[in-house]
């Protein structure tokens, strides 16, 4: 199984770093659930359909915003697929906005 | 605790609870809808695509008599004739109001409201908006409603229910948990009304959105409610089961497709020569569930589906869910779907008259979480229809129930239930253990999944009785941190407690249905019986009590 890093911004707690077991089926709110059960239960992140309807589940994905449900998880230009919290609004924690 | 007052605390802001929460406001209450999401995105409501209905774009064959037959037949006798009645007589005048304030039905080719055919109703009833996100345009609709309510109505978004506060027999409000402040309130209430939506997530696959963990049918319960014919568990026959990022998916279009199993038979033609595929849910979840047993299904455990000859439809009707398959490289173009069976929607609930009130005084329940509409089969697009109309009746009783209602008292922490003072203690302070809390709902998935899923035999219900009595074990050795806010650990391990109860609700009362009747279908009992009579589930001392009464008496 090929690995994926990933690098996530988390404001006060500063960037991390992620290597994760990658599947090409996955989408980028999968990695996002492999790093809670697997890596770091403490991450904070959004989601309710999984389907693209919500919109909840918005954050900058490799520099750009998109839903994670919708967007299959890849390496931006560096060879690490990068999450920061979608840039408008407040953040509560890590990739969660206030709504 | 802190301690917050309002008039009326509604408990889930989908359809149901928004709606509510509007009718409530409209007569001068103050209102407070809590979500444990983000308030009027998270529930069921966001992923519902037609809605059934009668209005003056109905066909001019039907009436409120043939769409009452049509919910009674589908119900295979379970339905409650006093709701069925409440909801087609309501119905035009409630899409009249949403329409008012500002909901824009989708239109046909000659410019009319476009009305659909749906399987399982006599004539096309259906009706969408904003191309078909219809449960999204309802929400927003109603969420420009209530800003301009918003004097007496108020919203509060990331904050999860623990359990009803009650003083002797009456609910008084609830205790929640702000997991934006990682603290608990009480909210005091002259009426609560719930509106949690479904259970899907109880099984390992299903269409519903992460929150639909049956909180609700807990709640009720732990107030002292009673659940009806919570064995009826709808499964949506037709979902995706591969890939994974998209297992569950509904294909709403499978009445235009052909089924094939793997030896490339349309298995509909021995099930339901005269149908096919176009058959109601119970039926059709039934049939696929049963090649797959006998070994004719898919590598997936799914059967094969072919739109190829009705793509434009498809396209025109469906976009949405079109255009996601293409995107997980399932081409609908040239190829076919694996897909089966997906936990849906819950026909059961807590039980209620029609005016949404339950049995204990000052609770009163709407949409998913309320029982007994749609008996053993839930007609598609009525469940958004049941969302409006009782939505509306729970806002309204509920305020004329707290003009009549005073209390000064406080809460004190004596007055909290066994269950919600457990689950603060865990949450106060970071526990260390053997289980994650996510395993535990997975736990619950997998005994489900493997023991309570379409086909049901009693020797598999037992297991699930006995197994599900494991988990509370493991409840009890979780690990957790609740150092931060936002806690997904904490998050899952309220749910999972919630499932917990739900999912004991939901096996008790399959044992107890000694036949096959909707979507219960029990290999031991596969014909329905002479009689028709409700499961009951009710609670005592933390345990679940279960009996069956004859239709019509409690
Ligand atoms: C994919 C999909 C497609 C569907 N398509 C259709 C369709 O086309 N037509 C149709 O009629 N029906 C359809 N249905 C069914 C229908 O959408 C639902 O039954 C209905 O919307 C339920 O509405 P509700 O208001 O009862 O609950 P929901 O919309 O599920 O809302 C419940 C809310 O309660 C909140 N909540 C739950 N527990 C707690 C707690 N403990 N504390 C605080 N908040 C809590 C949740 O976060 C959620 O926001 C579909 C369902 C799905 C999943
Ligand atoms: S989870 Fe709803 S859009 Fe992604």
């Amino acid at each position: 199984m090929n690995k994926l890093a990933v690098k996530m911004e988390r404001q006060a707690r500063g960037v991390h770093h992620f290597n994760i077991e990658h599947r090409d089926d996955m989408t980028v709110l999968d990695v996002l659930e492999e790093i809670y059960r697997n890596h770091d239960a403490s991450v904070a992140y959004r989601f309710s359909c999984r389907i693209g309807l919500c919109a909840t589940c918005m954050m900058m994905i490799n520099g750009k915003p998109g839903l994670s449900c919708m967007k299959r998880a890849e390496p931006g230009c560096d060879g690490t697929m990068s999450l920061a919290p979608f840039l408008k609004g407040n953040t509560i924690r890590d990739l969660v906005k206030e709504v | 605790m802190n301690e917050i007052k309002t008039d009326i605390l509604i408990i889930g802001s989908g359809a149901a609870g928004l709606t509510a929460g509007v009718y409530a406001a409209q007569l001068h209450k103050k209102v407070l809808v809590i979500d444990k999401g983000a308030v009027g995105k998270s529930g069921s409501t966001v992923g519902a695509v037609q809605m059934a209905g009668l209005g003056e774009w109905s066909n001019p064959l039907d009436d409120e008599r043939a769409y009452m037959r049509d919910i009674e037949n589908s119900g295979r006798g379970l339905s409650d004739p006093a709701l069925a009645k409440t909801l087609v007589n309501d119905i035009s005048k409630r899409i009249e109001d949403l329409t008012s304030w500002g909901l824009k039905l989708d239109r046909d080719k000659s410019d009319q409201a476009a009305v659909y055919p749906t399987a399982g109703h006599s004539l096309p009833r259906s009706i969408s908006a904003r191309k078909g996100k219809t449960g999204l345009g309802i929400l927003q609709t109603l969420i420009r409603k209530a800003k301009t309510l918003s004097e007496n109505l108020h919203t509060w978004s990331d904050v999860i229910t623990l359990d009803l506060v009650k003083s002797s027999t009456r609910v008084i409000g609830a205790v929640v948990f702000d997991l934006k402040k990682n603290k608990p309130y009480v909210i005091k209430a002259k009426a609560v009304i719930l509106a949690t939506g479904g259970i899907g997530q109880l099984y390992p696959t299903t269409s519903n959105p992460v929150q639909s963990t049956g909180d609700g049918y807990s709640l009720g319960l732990g107030a002292g409610a009673s659940l009806i014919d919570m064995e009826q568990v709808q499964f949506y026959p037709v979902s995706l089961v591969t890939p994974r990022s998209v297992a569950g998916l509904c294909i709403s279009f499978y009445h235009y497709s052909n089924l094939y199993n793997t030896f490339g038979e349309r298995f509909m033609e021995t099930y339901e020569p005269e149908t096919l595929e176009n058959t109601t849910r119970d039926k059709l979840s039934i049939a696929i569930a049963s090649e797959v047993v006998a070994g004719r299904g898919s590598d997936h455990g799914g059967v094969w589906l072919d739109i190829s000859s009705q793509l434009e439809k498809v396209k025109k009707e469906f976009l949405h869910e079109f255009n996601i398959c293409m995107d997980r490289g399932i081409d609908l173009t040239h190829g076919y779907a694996e897909v089966g069976p997906a936990a849906h929607f819950m026909m059961g609930g807590v039980h209620i008259d029609v005016n949404t009130a339950s049995s204990v005084p000052g609770l009163y329940v709407a949409g998913e979480t309320a029982g007994g509409l749609h008996g053993g089969n839930r007609l598609g697009n009525n469940a958004l229809t049941e969302c409006l109309v009782f939505g509306a009746k729970a806002g309204i009783n509920a305020a004329w129930e707290s003009n009549n209602y005073e209390d000064q008292s406080t809460v004190t922490a004596e007055a909290l239930s066994p269950f919600a003072t457990k689950l603060l203690d865990t949450m106060s302070r970071s526990v260390s253990g053997s289980v994650k809390s996510y395993q535990i709902k997975q736990r619950i998935q997998e005994i489900l999944g493997t023991h309570v899923a379409v086909l049901r035999t009693d020797e598999g219900l037992k297991q699930a009785a006995k197994q599900l009595e494991a988990v509370d074990d493991l409840l009890d050795q979780v690990e957790m941190s609740t150092e931060v806010n936002y806690s997904r650990e904490l998050i899952d391990y309220v749910e999972g407690a919630h499932m917990l109860r739900t999912a004991k609700a939901i096996v008790g009362a399959a044992l107890h249905r000694k036949e096959s009747r909707g979507a219960h279908f029990n290999s031991d009992h596969p014909s329905p019986a002479s009689n028709i009579y409700h499961t009951f589930v009710t609670k005592e001392n933390e345990q679940v009590v279960i009996h069956t009464s004859p239709k019509g008496e409690k």
